[in-house]
């Protein structure tokens, strides 16, 4: 990505992030959302950051670019956030699967 | 001199939201460190991938448009960030009341360092005297943003050091799928993760990385439809029980 086109995409991720942040309390003061628009972005935040976590992981190269000891480690990590309910630990052990079959196969 | 009682009244306020915002703020260092790395890694130009700290400050759509850079297209990275930032309008709506008696400037910059980390430290304060908590929202606002700037250079000094063999590029998926996991609350939250994770990995060889947005708008249908499922079986059961 070169320059120009890096830097447009950073002042546009900027301009919505804050659009996104400051829309309601600049302009719709009291007024609530409708509670189905509520309802619906309760599930944004789990529904695209999965789906993203899909995609860093193929890297672009479609279902070709997935890595068995990426998914080993994904998994230990997803296993370790759910009982840990700690991002660090999951990191940690994420990674640590990773080197240790990285190290092993 | 200027230093009466009320300027030690302000001083005391910003210490106070300093040293609640800390502990909030440790659990975000290894995300930043990570982010760090990433920036050294992108394609964009490092300053550039840098400058997403003073433009964007929000450490997921911070990563994921450094990491998209190198396979992306323009388009599809601003509408993957954009898509992440959507929650930001859920803590905008919740925050909008607390802003209704503020000056209008503290309505254009407050918003600005609304962060997860902000929304959970304000949010529960928001009985506090209106200038008393504008004074703890932007002491606690800005030692976010500046202790997440420096978190995140420092993470690219040490990023840039290690070897490509250690594999840091997959940290930021592992970071996202924890994230993932640990907002989950309810049933139909796991429903949209699974049906977002699953759909975008069906539709992986669609071009431009669009699977990502396919996978995620079917992920908050069905976590939506699974959200409206559960409220109209919980009402029936209560009907239920209403008439016998």
């Amino acid at each position: 990505m070169n320059g120009v086109a890096a830097i447009s995409a950073v002042v546009s991720v900027g301009m919505i992030t804050y659009a996104s942040r400051a829309g309601l309390i600049v302009f719709l003061a009291d007024r609530p959302l409708p509670p189905n628009i509520t309802r619906a972005l309760r599930y944004v935040g789990p529904a695209v950051l999965s789906a993203l976590t899909v995609n860093l992981i193929a890297g672009g190269d479609g279902v070709g670019g997935v890595e068995l000891v990426e998914v080993a480690a994904l998994a230990t990590s997803i296993v370790v956030a759910a009982l840990a309910r700690n991002l660090i630990a999951a990191l940690a052990v994420g990674m640590t699967t990773l080197w240790l079959l990285l190290w092993l196969l | 001199m200027p230093d009466g009682p009320a300027h030690d009244d302000d001083r005391s306020t910003a210490l106070t939201a300093i040293r609640a915002a800390i502990p909030l703020f440790v659990p975000a260092i290894p995300f930043g460190l990570v982010l760090g790395v990433a920036i050294t890694d992108s394609a964009m130009p490092t300053a550039v991938a840098w400058s997403t700290n003073l433009a964007i400050f929000a450490g997921a759509a911070q990563l994921a448009t450094v990491s998209l850079a190198a396979t992306a297209t323009w388009l599809t990275l601003v509408a993957t960030a954009a898509v992440i930032n959507l929650r930001h309008v859920m803590y905008s709506a919740a925050m909008a009341p607390r802003f209704s008696d503020q000056p209008r400037w503290f309505r254009w910059v407050g918003p600005f360092f609304l962060i997860d980390q902000l929304f959970a430290l304000t949010s529960v304060r928001a009985t506090m005297p209106t200038a008393h908590w504008r004074r703890f929202y932007l002491s606690a606002g800005i030692f976010y943003f500046v202790a997440w700037t420096t978190t995140v250079t420092v993470g690219m000094v040490v990023g840039s050091s290690i070897p490509t063999e250690w594999r840091l590029d997959v940290a930021p998926a592992i970071m996202f799928a924890g994230l993932v996991v640990l907002g989950l609350t309810n049933r139909p939250g796991v429903v949209a993760a699974v049906v977002g994770a699953a759909v975008c990995l069906l539709s992986l060889e669609v071009p431009n990385n669009g699977g990502i947005l396919i996978g995620a708008v079917s992920g908050v249908i069905a976590g939506y439809l699974a959200d409206v499922g559960e409220s109209r079986r919980a009402d029936r059961r209560a009907a239920a029980v209403g008439r016998r």
